[in-house]
Order: structure tokens, then sequence, then C-alpha cells
């Protein structure tokens, strides 16, 4: 017995799982080896990741995890021997406490022999040519966590084989469990580049831009600068002869400023770089307010202002009586080559004063509610058009409304073949009226709409109408009579659902592979083998109904409206977005229709589990007058939905504004569009603005619903 | 006349409900039907007008196979046909006067019902109809706040706009106090012999059982095992008590 044991033992020593698989627990040695596996793989790709041409890494990475994994796996069963040595002497066997404390003894002595060992065994695992940085300490705890793994499954293999003798329950997975957590999580910290050291480091930069966002309401305004302003004209360059334009007077209760020359020459760059002065002006200025500074800016002929660096004092203190004094060469304006003749340019004196609050809105500010109210409308556009889609679909999508419609397998002949035909019927009429109307691109909603309507109408009529005339019709004909309606009507329908799947594997899955050419010239084959194969399985369906059997078709679209809706809805409205801004463009009917998409589904599906919760009793009561299917959603069902899907609507007019608010990220207009564009310009305060609006917003809607819903129900 | 021709009820779940039911109410019977909870007596009157599909057999009402009728046919025939339930199955959150309106549902044009309409004589008949049950002053207040034996007489008042020929009551009193039990019976009495209304009701207590019915079946998980009248049931037999309500059943006063 003890020499299975050591078997299995050995089989999972050779590949983890093996002697699981061999004791008899398949499903366990599988799950072992499959963990093993992709912990394994996981480890070589995260390490060879980070070389700059992975591909040529791969085999290196691998060797070196097996060298660490060989090196941990040897000093693991050292360990384990003299642990077992030491333990069985120190602790008593029985004693559970003990054999714990013995446990978590045994890990931290582990982990400090593999910190302490870790170098030497990295530097002998990654070979001299290999770059060092590459394979560091991920890669060791990862060797030991896989050889820890390894151990383990040998172990396990050993006691479940016990177990298995013993007919005793499996033993626990809690190793196994732990190990793989703790790898994952370790090659986790890896892959998502989790690094705490950079995350403190630059917190100061974070603080200066999130006091920006928290509290941005200075960029919410205008201001206005109250500064103090004289202008001299200076001419340049100054030919033989001319003067310039005419010196300033010093002037009583304003400020002043006086230039002497106003015609000189510019200076010049040569082509080493080096500056020749051009001309000195001597600049004297009054009428400032006294012990503050005044600054001295140059604006050239086309308007650019700019302070002149490294040619005088350009900051200069006004005296007691508010005057100043000081000198400037004319700095080097670049004047394209094609002006010709002298230019006027001007220096200012400036004397930056206080700002003034003029309490208008900035132009940021005003963008910002201007599209915070695009984006509740969008919100509120798309909950509405989104109910108007999801009420009706929410009655087909509810279990209790649709589970009674049923009818006989001849009534769902009569069915298809009036949904076929009533469509069809509808479309032709479709194509008339949209002939009569000029055309898809003259009326595109009116013709779309009736389109749309009569196809739709004359489908169901179709179902309806000829579906209960089959079905009353199949109560009085003979038995042969009915086989020949069943089983001639499912081979058809059969035949129609196979032939669109055979063209739908020609296409979609061998078109994958196969040249176009090919394909094309197969798809009738494949087509007809569909066809032919749907005919069969609707054969069998009809000898499996018989002529009583009865054909759940309120199951079928229960269930086929639901699987609509879970799918949708699990698509996010910023997906949806994507769609919306390839169908219509960039802007808020983009957003509108993707969050119109996704409300219908979101909705479909909460309203139809309010209608599944309804009460029974009255749908019985309505149902027992005489009423008819409609009468009974208007009586019965209506009156006990309506406040649960005001409720939902209220809920999701509330979702779909704080979700209007980042549908603009993919160019679904609304506020996001803006938020986006401030935080790539770096422009953080009047992304400050947009966030706090959009605070504001949701929270106030938020409280709103909340208070309404809580009246209605 | 009903007849009730082998009826037999299997539900999805494979529970048998009725089996092999037959029996013949005449016009103008007040027939009860007594059994235990499950016995099947909720699933028998529900398959009368089909708000339940019979598995098996038949049920003809004056020459009519209810059960062959299609869907047209099926609410010709359920107009006819009142239905008194014991939880009332009002819909709370309309007023009274639309819960009795709603029994003319079958008759009147089903487009006018997406408006909640009704032409002014159904409208007369339903103030009729809530005054004879003595609450025409409720007549716009919500059902939701009425009382359990007023909600059983709006019940009732809904059940008489429809002209009935027929009414099904479904342990209409199981829900109320003896006092008012016997005011709702009273008025199933009244439409019964005033009107001559048949009458089919479970019922639970004997001692009513004795007091209103014409005539009694009994039934014992899904089967048919008692038939009598009103005079029978007082002149019962242990055995016949326990063929009913089973072995371990105890008479309580009698």
């Amino acid at each position: 017995m003890n020499a299975k044991r050591a078997f299995y033992a050995f089989l999972s020593l050779l590949v983890p799982g093996l002697g699981q698989m061999a004791a008899g627990a398949v499903a366990r040695g599988i799950y072992i080896l499959l963990g093993t596996a992709t912990l394994w793989g996981l480890t070589v790709f995260t390490a060879a990741q980070r070389a700059r041409f992975p591909e040529q890494v791969y085999g290196l990475s691998f060797a070196v995890l097996t060298r660490l994994f060989l090196a941990a796996l040897v000093t693991l069963a050292v360990l384990r021997l003299v642990y077992e040595a030491v333990a069985r002497r120190l602790f008593p066997t029985d004693d559970e406490f003990a054999r714990r404390v013995a446990n978590v003894l045994f890990v931290v002595v582990a982990v400090v022999v593999f910190s302490l060992s870790g170098p030497m065994m990295l530097q002998w695992a990654v070979p001299p040519g290999a770059s060092r940085s590459l394979y560091t300490t991920v890669l060791l705890i990862m060797a030991v966590v896989l050889a820890g793994i390894w151990w383990w499954a040998v172990l396990d293999a050993w006691a479940l084989a016990e177990a298995k003798a013993r007919a005793e329950p499996s033993p626990s997975w809690n190793g196994f469990i732990a190990l793989v957590l703790v790898g994952t999580l370790v090659l986790g910290t890896r892959i998502v580049g989790i690094d705490l050291p950079k995350a403190i480091r630059e917190y100061k930069e974070t603080g200066r831009i999130l006091g920006d966002i928290v509290w941005p309401w200075r960029a919410a305004f205008d201001y206005e600068a109250t500064e103090l302003r004289a202008t001299a004209l200076v001419q340049a360059p100054c030919p033989e002869g001319e003067t310039g334009p005419p010196v300033n007077e010093p002037k009583e209760g304003e400020p002043w400023v006086v230039v002497t020359p106003t015609c000189g020459d510019l200076s010049v760059r040569d082509t080493k770089g080096k500056l020749q002065y051009g001309t000195l002006l001597h600049i004297r200025g009054g009428g400032f307010v006294p012990g503050k500074v005044v600054k001295i800016k140059w604006e050239n002929p086309i308007g650019n202002e700019f302070t002149p660096r490294g040619l005088g004092p350009t900051e200069i203190e006004v005296g007691p009586d508010g005057t100043f004094e000081s000198e400037l060469y004319i700095p080097d304006v670049v004047i394209p080559s094609f002006a010709e003749g002298p230019q006027i340019h001007k220096l200012h004196a400036v004397q930056p004063g206080a700002l003034r609050f003029t309490g208008k809105l900035s132009r940021e500010m005003k963008l910002a509610l201007q599209a915070m109210l695009e984006s509740i409308m969008i919100g509120l556009m798309a909950t509405f058009a989104g109910m108007l889609f999801a009420i009706p679909m929410s009655f087909l999508a509810a279990r209790n409304l649709t589970h009674s419609l049923r009818t006989s397998p001849q009534g769902l002949v009569g069915g298809v073949f009036g949904l076929v035909l009533g469509g069809a019927l509808g479309w032709l009429l479709a194509r008339q009226v949209a002939a009569w109307l000029g055309g898809l691109d003259k009326a595109p909603v009116t013709v779309a709409l009736v389109g749309f309507v009569l196809v739709l109408g004359g489908a169901v009529l179709g179902f309806r109408l000829l579906g209960a005339a089959l079905d009353r019709l199949s109560r009085r004909l003979p038995g042969w009579a009915n086989a020949a309606i069943r089983y001639g009507g499912f081979a058809l329908i059969g035949a129609a659902l196979g032939w669109p799947l055979g063209l739908g594997y020609a296409h979609g899955i061998l078109g994958i592979a196969w040249d176009p050419a090919e394909v094309a010239a197969a798809a009738p084959d494949f087509a007809r083998l569909g066809a032919g194969l749907g005919a069969l399985a609707w054969l069998y369906l009809a000898y499996r109904w018989g002529d009583q059997g009865v054909v759940p078709i309120g199951h079928w679209i229960y269930t086929a409206t639901r699987t609509v809706l879970n799918v949708v809805r699990s698509i996010e409205p910023l997906i949806w977005g994507l769609v919306g801004v390839i169908w219509v463009g960039l802007g808020p009917f983009a957003g509108f229709i993707a969050l119109t998409i996704h409300t219908i589904a979101a909705l479909g599906k909460l309203y139809s589990e309010a209608i599944e919760s309804i009460h029974p009793g009255p749908i019985e009561a309505i149902q027992s007058t005489g009423a008819n299917r409609l009468q009974t959603i208007m009586f019965a069902v209506l009156p006990q939905v309506l406040p649960h899907f005001t409720a939902f609507s209220l809920y999701r007019w509330d979702i779909n504004v704080r979700m209007s608010t980042v549908i603009g990220l993919v160019g679904g207009g609304g506020i996001g569009f803006l938020l986006i564009q401030w935080i790539r310009q770096v422009q953080y305060e009047h992304a400050g603005l947009a966030v706090w609006l959009i605070a504001i917003t949701v929270s106030t809607l938020d409280f709103v619903s909340a208070t309404i819903r809580k009246r209605i129900v | 006349m009903l007849r009730v021709e082998h009826l037999t009820k299997v539900y999805d779940t494979g529970t048998v409900a009725l089996k092999d039911v037959s029996f013949t109410v005449e016009d103008g019977e007040f027939l009860i039907i007594i059994g235990l909870s499950g016995s099947g007596k909720s699933t028998l009157l529900r398959s009368i007008n089909r708000l339940i599909e019979p598995t098996e057999g038949r049920i003809v009402w004056n020459d009519i196979d209810i059960t062959a009728l299609d869907e047209a046919g099926l609410r010709r025939v359920r107009r006819e046909i009142g239905f008194v339930f014991q939880e009332f199955n009002l819909v709370e959150r309309l007023p009274v006067l639309t819960n009795v309106l709603a029994g003319r549902l079958g008759y009147v044009n089903p487009w006018w019902s997406l408006f909640y309409y009704f032409p002014p004589q159904d409208q007369r008949r339903a103030l009729d109809a809530l005054a004879q049950v003595g609450l025409a002053e409720k007549a716009h207040n919500r059902a939701s706040a009425l009382s359990g034996g007023q909600k059983q007489r709006v019940g009732i008042a809904r059940a008489l706009v429809q002209n009935p020929k027929m009414l099904l009551a479904d342990e209409p009193v199981a829900s109320l106090d003896p006092v008012l039990a016997h005011s709702i019976m009273g008025y199933l009495e009244r439409l019964n012999q005033e009107r001559g209304i048949t009458i089919l009701c479970s019922l639970h207590y004997l001692d009513l059982v004795q007091r209103y019915a014409t005539r009694v079946i009994g039934l014992r998980d899904g089967r048919l095992v008692y038939e009598g009248t009103g005079e029978d049931i007082r002149n019962m037999t242990d055995e016949e008590f326990k063929q009913i309500y089973g072995e371990e059943a105890q008479r309580l006063g009698g």
C-alpha cells in the first residue's frame, strides 16, 4: 500500500496532478496541472515582457525560472527534512495547536532562508550575458511558490491515496489555493506595475493639480486687470535725417513715459550669436504709484508684446514722487525680410495693479454650463426614448404574461407562414407608400416609420390571424390532414432557418481560412446542406410533438427578448457611444443614441421584473370577465406596474445623466467632451469646474429622484 | 345546465389536481363544493371558465363545449360567468367604480379600454350594482382603502355587472369574519333566488353549507367523493365526513 502511495507521489513529482489523476481524482489532478502550468507560463511571460524584444528572451526566461525552481525545490526539500527531524522532537504530533505553530514557524524560517540565499540563487541562475534587471526578486518568489506547489502536489497525492484507501473525504485544498493566490498576487503587482515609491515621490505635483480641481472657482469668473500703462513710440531703423515720431510730453494726473531718442537702430545678433547693441534709449516716466515696480515692455510692429532681456533694467522701482528713470537698448527684433523701410515700435511702461472682480462668468464657465445643460438633456431624452421602446419589450420579457401564449404545432405552422406573408405584404405596401412619398432620401423619417409599422404590423397580424385560423382549423381536420400540415410546414420552417445558417457557416466560419472565391463557390452547397439539416431537425420536432403537442411560443418569445436585452445591457454605454459616433458623427446625438440603446435594455429588464412581481389575482379576475389580452394589460397589469415603472424610469434618468457626463469622453457630446479636452490641455482649473458641475448636478438629481421615488412606491 | 365530464387536471409540476371528476348542475342551483385545502376545489372552479386549462375531459354549458372554444368564443362565455375570489382580486390602485366597470370588459369595444372609457349605460349599471351591495358612496374611493368585507362586496358587484347566468365563487368568505361571511353569502343567495343565477361556490364551514346549499359535492385529492343535498349534510354520517375530510378529521359541534 505504501509503495502505491509513493508511486502516486512520484507521479506528481514528475508532473503535478498526475498522481492525483492516477489515484482516481481526475478533476483534482486537472485543476492542479492547469493551475501550475498557468502560473509557470505567466511567470515566463511576465519576465520576458520586460525585455525590449520579448520574443528573444522567452527561452532564456524559461531557463532561468527552471534553474531557480530547481534550487527552490531542493532547498524546500532540505528545509522540510530538517523541519520533520526538529519538529518531531520539539512538538508532540497529536497536539493540533502545536502543529499549527510549527507550520507557521516553518513558513517564517523558509522566508528567512530564501531572503538570505536569494541573491546567491539569482547569481547562479542568471547566465552572465543576460540583463540582470530582467530577472529579479519577482522571479525568485515565483520559483519558490512553484516549488511549494510542486511539493504540495506530491504530499497531496500521497494523502489523497491514503484518504481514498480509508474512504475518507479528500484532503483540503487550502495549501494549493494559498500558494496559487500568492503567486498570482506577486505576478499581479508586476503586470499592473504597482510602484509605491513612485506614488509617494510624486505626491507634491499631484497636490497642486488636485488643488485646482478641488477648488476651481476663480476660473469661473472674469477679472479685469487694473494696470497703469503709458506708451511711447520708437522708430527703427533710423535712416539719415529722420527723427522718428514726436517725443511725448509729461502729462499731469495720468501715467506718462518719455523716450529719447524716438528713432534708432535695432540691436542685432551676429552669426556667432553675439549681440551687437543698437541705440540706447533714455526712459523717463511719471504719474505712477510710488514705491511699486514699473515694468518695461516692448511691442514690435505686428503687435507682439515681450519683455526685453539683457538690454537694460525692465523692472524699475517708482520714486516717492511717482517718477522713474531708466535706460534700454532697442531690442533685437526679428524683422521679416519682406518688411521694408522704417517700422514703428512701442515701448510700454506698465504698473500692474490688483485684479478686479467683474462678477461676470468666464468663457469657460459659460461653456461648461452650456455643456452641462446638454448632458442633462441627453440623459432626459435618452430616458424617454428608452422608455418608449422598453415598455413594449418588457411585456414580451415578462414570464407571467408570455407563458400562457401557446399554440398547437399546426397553429405554429400557420403563425410562421402568416408572419412571413404578412411581413412580405407589409414590405410591398411600404414600398408603394415610399415611392408615393418620394423615396427614403426625400422623407427619411416618414418612410422609415411607415415601413417599420407596416412590416412589423403585417408580420404580427399575419402571425396572429393565420396562426389562430390554422389552430382552429386543425381541431376539425382529420388526423392525416393535420399530419400533412405539421410535417410539411415544419420541414419548410426548418429549411428556411437552416438555409441562412448554412450560408453563415460558409461565409463566417470557413471564410476565415478559405479563399473568398472558394467560399463563394461552395456557399450554395452549404446553404442547401443547412436547409436539409434544418428540415430534418424540424421533421423530428413535428414527430415528437404530434398533433396534440403544445408549442410554448410565449416561452420562446420570452427567452429571445431576454437574451437580446441581456446582451445589449452587458455592453457599456461608452461602447455604444463609439457606435453612435461612427453612426451619426461627433456630438450629443451620438451620446443620445448610445444611452437610449442601453436604457432600452436596462429598463426593459427592470420593467419586466416589475411585471413579473405583480399579483396574479387581478389578472385572473379581469380575464374571467371576458376581457381580451389588451384589456387585461390595461386593467390588471398597468395599474399594478405603473408606480414601479415610474420609479425605475426616474432611477434610470438619474443614471443616464451621470452617464451622459462621461459619454463625451468618446465624443458623445455633453460636458464630458469639455472635461477630457481641458484635461488634455492641462487646464486643470477648468476641468475642476466641469467636475464640480457634474458633482452638483448628479447629487441634486440623485436627491430629487430618490425623493420622488419614495413618494410613489 | 352545466355538465362536467371526466375532468382531469395535471399541472406542469406533475401534481394531479383533479382526477376524472363528473357531475351536473341544473340551472338555478346553489351548488357548494366542500373539501380540504388542496383537494382541487379552486382548480375545479377555475377549470370551468378555463382560467386553468383542463388536461382532459369536457365542460358543457347550455350545449356549448367550453373546453373546445377558441379565444373569442371563450371570452363570450366568460362574460356570462361571474367569478368571486377568496382574495377579492380587486385592482387596488384603481377606483372602486372602475373595478366594478371592469365587469363590462367582455361587452365593450376593446379599443375603448385603451382610454379606460365605458359607455354611459355601463356606468349607470355599475353604480346600480354598487348600490345593490350598499357601497354607492364608496364609488370614487381607491379600492385599497376598503375593508375586507367591502372589497368582497365590490367583487360581487363586479360579477353582477357582467349580467351573469352563472356565478363561480372560490371560498368567497374564507378571509372574512363570521358575521361578514353570512352577509356575503346572503348576497349570493339573493342573486340565486331573485335572479335565478346558478351558483357554484366552494366553502369551508359546514354550517354555511347547511344554511345555503341546494346541492353539495365533496372533493378529496382531486376525486369526487360525495354528492348530496343541503339536507343530506345536516344528516351526514361520520363515515361520510371522514370520506371527505380524511380519517384523522374530527367533527366539531355538528
